[in-house]
């Protein structure tokens, strides 16, 4: 009998209805509400007004579009180096000393991952800004007048790497804490100083975690508008700016889509290069 | 080493938090840190303008629209995904996944002229059907997490004890599933309560949610309102984190 339960193959929920009637609704919803929209986009970016490719070559040909997607290339490079930097350490303490600061380290980050984007850039605006703690520490040291720090580079660096660093930190996590221990107590039994255990142990097997983090944090910054648009440089100005702009202030439907377009083929681009390395089904963990 | 460096890093993540909360009780006009004295006067303003509560209250109902929506999608998408191998399986991952990888801005490009053909820019079922798409991956994440460690043979038990599929579901499946479910809940309400960008282009003035609103006031003026929304919005965060939190250790010891 028990036997007899374990070998029918169709789940107890199949029952219900076969897999494509419990995907249909979901599936119906984001063919018809989210990729048909996509969609017109890619159509739009080659009909509208005409029938042509201008508005690609238009964007490849520019020197102030160029501009634009290198800015948005090396801001999102930037940006992923500095989180990978900030939250390597920040993730070790989290999966190498577990306990009441791990739990505490894991609050802070969670804590920061569901802060809302404008809150956090709002905080910028206010620590950075004319008024702010950091020009009142320079005023109290007697440095006089800090630089502009606030509507820079500089500024839109800093929001952005503050808000993508959870995601960084979680990706790394998740890979961390899988190590086994055990791993780098062989490594110290057999002669290993800790750091020479960490470079030739730890920190290969980390490197999985490593390559989920950038992929995440560098395809989130490639499309970022809320933090370079309200504090960030107007000179620099960040793709998904450039196609609000488009759309907003000058209704170039066609010419904001192929942008989109471009910017969508990058971020496919990333995700090509990261699978090559680590394989689809890795993408979602 | 690591240890100074994670404390640091901890203390960067949290400085926000530091900044904001005593700004909402400042009386200054504008972003002055540290603030020169303390009132509630903003407190006050933001619970009596409509200005500030229109847009609250949009956002509530979008995000509770958008989170009944997204369940009704993901938990039987979850069901299918966890439970059945299949043809096209994985392409349907794909499309179920893809709103998680494409770009905002191209989302919300694409909602803003679909939308728009359709008459539901500046509604509140258009949000709530841009959002719900957005929202689906993320629910579907957090679902199937659960679902994956849920044991078939305990339904196949209930049914063979004499329960149909659907008691079987109601009184075996479900309780156990349940934390997880409220947990693809909380996160399609946050993710719905916290986006930006797409809701900029789309909500216009009648749908118009709290972080449009805090984003063109942030651009526009710098009302010192914002502190204040800012500081509730945490409450909100803890609140939520302490609901997930215990959703999962009553799902513990449930499992």
């Amino acid at each position: 009998m028990a036997g007899d339960l374990a070998a029918r193959p169709p789940a107890p929920a199949g029952r219900l209805g076969g897999p494509w009637l419990l995907l249909a609704p979901a599936i119906v919803f984001l063919a018809l509400v989210y990729a048909a929209p996509l969609g017109q986009v890619l159509v739009l970016s080659v009909t509208d007004p005409a029938v042509s490719l201008a508005h690609y070559r238009r964007v490849f040909t520019t020197p102030l579009y160029l501009t634009v997607l290198a800015t948005t290339f090396r801001t999102s490079l930037v940006v992923t180096l500095a989180c990978l930097a900030l939250g390597y350490p920040l993730a070790y303490a989290m999966a190498r000393r577990p306990g009441r600061l791990a739990v505490a380290l894991l609050a802070v980050v969670g804590m920061s991952f569901w802060t809302s984007f404008l809150v956090r850039t709002y905080a910028w605006m206010v620590i950075l800004g004319a008024k702010g703690p950091v020009a009142a520490l320079a005023h109290a040291l007697g440095l006089g007048r800090p630089p502009q720090l606030l509507f820079t580079t500089f500024s839109s660096t800093l929001g952005m790497t503050h808000i993508l660093l959870p995601y960084m930190v979680m990706a790394l996590y998740a890979v961390m804490k899988k190590i086994d221990p055990g791993h780098l107590r062989a490594a110290a039994s057999l002669g290993a100083r800790p750091l020479q255990g960490f470079r030739h142990v730890f920190l290969p097997l980390s490197l999985p975690g490593v390559v989920n983090g950038c992929l995440l944090v560098f395809t989130l910054c490639l499309g970022f508008y809320v933090t370079p648009a309200l504090i960030g440089s107007p000179r620099d100005m960040m793709i998904s700016q450039l196609i609000a702009q488009q759309v907003d202030e000058l209704l170039a439907w066609g010419f904001a889509s192929a942008l989109s377009v471009v910017l969508l083929a990058a971020t496919f681009a990333a995700i090509a290069v990261y699978t090559r390395v680590a394989g689809l089904d890795r993408l979602w963990g | 080493m690591a240890l100074l460096a994670a404390v640091v890093v901890a203390v960067f993540l949290v400085a926000p938090v530091f900044i904001v909360v005593p700004m909402s009780f400042s009386t200054a006009p504008s972003l002055q840190f540290p603030p020169p004295g303390y009132w509630l006067g903003y407190y006050r303003q933001y619970f009596t303008d409509p200005r500030w509560l229109y847009p609250t209250l949009n956002s509530f109902v979008i995000a509770a629209g958008t989170m009944g929506l997204t369940l009704a999608l993901a938990v039987p998408a979850a069901f299918a995904l966890v439970r059945h191998r299949f043809r096209g399986k994985t392409l349907a991952y794909l499309l179920l996944m893809s709103p998680m990888i494409i770009p905002l801005v191209v989302s919300a490009l694409a909602y803003y002229s679909f939308l728009g053909r359709l008459r539901l820019t500046g509604t509140h079922v258009g949000v709530v059907l841009a959002h719900t798409a957005l929202s689906v991956p993320i629910a579907l994440l957090a679902i199937t997490a659960t679902l994956k460690g849920l044991d078939p043979n305990l339904e196949r038990a209930a049914m063979s004890a004499g329960a149909g599929p659907i008691r079987a579901f109601w009184w075996v499946t479900f309780p156990v599933l349940r934390p997880g479910i409220l947990v693809g809940a909380l996160f399609a309400f946050l993710h719905s309560f916290d986006e930006t960008v797409v809701a900029l282009f789309i909500a216009g003035r009648a749908a118009s949610t709290l972080p449009k609103k805090m984003f063109e006031s942030i651009r526009l003026e710098t009302d010192p309102v914002i502190s204040v929304v800012s500081t509730l919005l945490f409450a909100l965060v803890l609140v939520g984190s302490l609901i997930a939190l215990l959703a999962r250790s009553r799902g513990r010891r449930a499992a």
